[in-house]
């Protein structure tokens, strides 16, 4: 026993020293692809953080003395090969939070649940027809005593303990939570590189085939979610999103951190981050309610 | 008996019919105040009834703010004593911020009557730093090494005992 554990040392030091003493990148041989494959991701874009294109868009609200903006890429719908048209700056406390997988967890389990209602109802013996009467006399017939026909041990009986009525699973989570779920969410495509901020959505044709090629050729992943302000959207993406599955536009005010999950990658227009920014960074500087917010506040509009 | 009953039931009837009537939105006297958004003379002619939207403004002042307004500036402590943080973060590798009522997040806590215990939040950066800073400046105040739990994930620190007054000093001048 003791030599085989010496082999087996002897074998894993053996293993790190060649990795240390090779000049290629440490991942272990079955991760590697072979450099011909073809469709395999590109070169991550460097972060536009030393580049000279201007910054097109500051951040509205304070930026706290100790964090700075974060930054990312401005793209454009009109053309395949537009990305990289300037750099857009995001709010850190929007963008940049810590990412939290309990709340995220939290947050998408209550958006599943506080819909369902459970119509499943079954009958208990009371409700069951008939079973009123004694099926036998209780002594003398030699068969068990029982009675009425519709108890839990007969076949067509009631049920005991089965689920009853339709029950409601609503609860609410603190509007706190679901707004970090919405900034975690938020944060967590801009920091897997998931995230890209388009100026417009106008696209020049109605043709549901130029976007899929755009999605393909800038590897957004496999469904993409646009994200617009506002209730009227240029007529050519609507059209050229009606009848496709994975590519879905919402205005800002259907976001949520289920449709951010289930999406692969995330598009949001400059006012979407605009109107984002300003809804989400709200909930930190805002009073208790003394009543609901749907009343009028003298700063609400 | 019977009569005083009877005669403080025909009251009692008498303020109720005259509430009722007050209170009935078809039969209450118009000069109650309600106002509409434009300033027109009914064509009625006769009655004398000017509507006018001047006096809103006495419900608009009392209506709430819904954000917190920013503290006006104090070079140093205010008169109450409350502090404002510094202009420039303070360049350690942790960062405190202050709560939403512009106030250091430091709480004392009480469990069961006699478990006291003080709760550091809103931390960010390098919270091991912290701890051992705030371990090492209870040591000295009180020789004793209090216990302490560090949770990273929601970035606060809980020491056992009652240190709140002392640690939102310490904090203070250290800028946060």
């Amino acid at each position: 026993m003791f030599r085989a554990t010496l082999a087996i040392c002897g074998r894993t030091v053996v293993k790190r020293f060649i990795s240390s003493v090779s000049g290629e990148s440490a991942l272990p041989p079955n991760l590697r692809l072979p450099p011909n494959l073809i469709g395999v991701a590109a070169e991550k874009r460097p972060p536009p953080s030393g580049s000279d294109l201007p910054v097109v868009r500051r951040c509205e609200a304070d930026v706290p003395a100790h964090l700075t903006p974060a930054q990312t890429w401005l793209e454009s719908l009109g053309s395949r090969d537009s990305d990289q048209l300037g750099v857009v700056d995001l709010h850190p406390d929007v963008f940049s939070v810590p990412i939290r997988l309990d709340i995220l967890h939290a947050v998408e389990v209550w958006q599943r649940n506080f819909k369902r209602i459970s119509y499943a109802n079954v009958k208990t013996r009371a409700e069951v027809r008939g079973g009123g009467r004694k099926p036998w006399q209780q002594k003398r017939t030699g068969r068990a005593r029982h009675g009425s026909i519709r108890s839990p041990l007969w076949r067509g009986g009631g049920i005991i303990h089965g689920p009853r009525g339709p029950t409601s699973y609503y609860y609410m989570l603190p509007m706190k939570v679901r707004v970090q779920g919405l900034k975690i969410a938020l944060s967590a495509k801009l920091a897997q590189d998931y995230l890209h901020i388009v100026d417009s959505l106008e696209i020049p044709t109605p043709d549901p085939q130029y976007l899929q090629d755009l999605v393909k050729h800038r590897q957004w992943g496999d469904s993409v979610l646009i994200v617009d302000v506002g209730e009227e959207f240029p007529q050519n993406i609507l059209k050229a999103t009606e009848d496709l599955k994975t590519v879905n536009i919402i205005p800002a005010l259907g976001l949520n951190v289920h449709s951010l999950l289930k999406h692969e990658s995330l598009v949001l227009t400059l006012e979407a981050v605009k109107f984002l920014e300003k809804k989400l960074l709200w909930h930190d500087v805002r009073y208790t309610p003394l009543y609901p917010f749907k009343l009028p506040y003298s700063d609400l509009p | 008996m019977s009569a005083s009953v009877r005669s403080m039931s025909l009251t009692f009837c008498r303020a109720a019919r005259v509430a009722f009537r007050a209170f009935n939105p078809a039969t209450r006297p118009l000069s109650t105040g309600y106002c509409l958004r434009t300033e027109i003379r009914p064509a009625g002619g006769s009655r004398d009834i000017i509507e006018s939207t001047e006096e809103f403004r006495f419900v608009e002042r009392l209506i709430p703010p819904s954000r917190i307004p920013a503290p006006p500036k104090h070079d140093g402590p205010a008169p109450s004593g409350w502090t404002p943080p510094s202009d420039t973060p303070p360049s350690l590798p942790y960062m405190i911020r202050r709560s939403r009522m512009h106030n250091v997040p430091v709480y004392s806590d009480i469990k069961h009557g006699n478990q006291h215990s003080t709760l550091i939040r809103k931390i960010e950066g390098d919270i091991w730093a912290l701890n051992k800073e705030v371990k090492e400046f209870l040591l000295g105040l009180t020789g004793k090494d209090p216990p302490t739990q560090v949770n990273e994930i929601t970035g606060s620190i809980r020491v056992k005992g009652q240190f709140d007054k002392e640690l939102k000093d310490w904090l203070l001048n250290k800028g946060f």
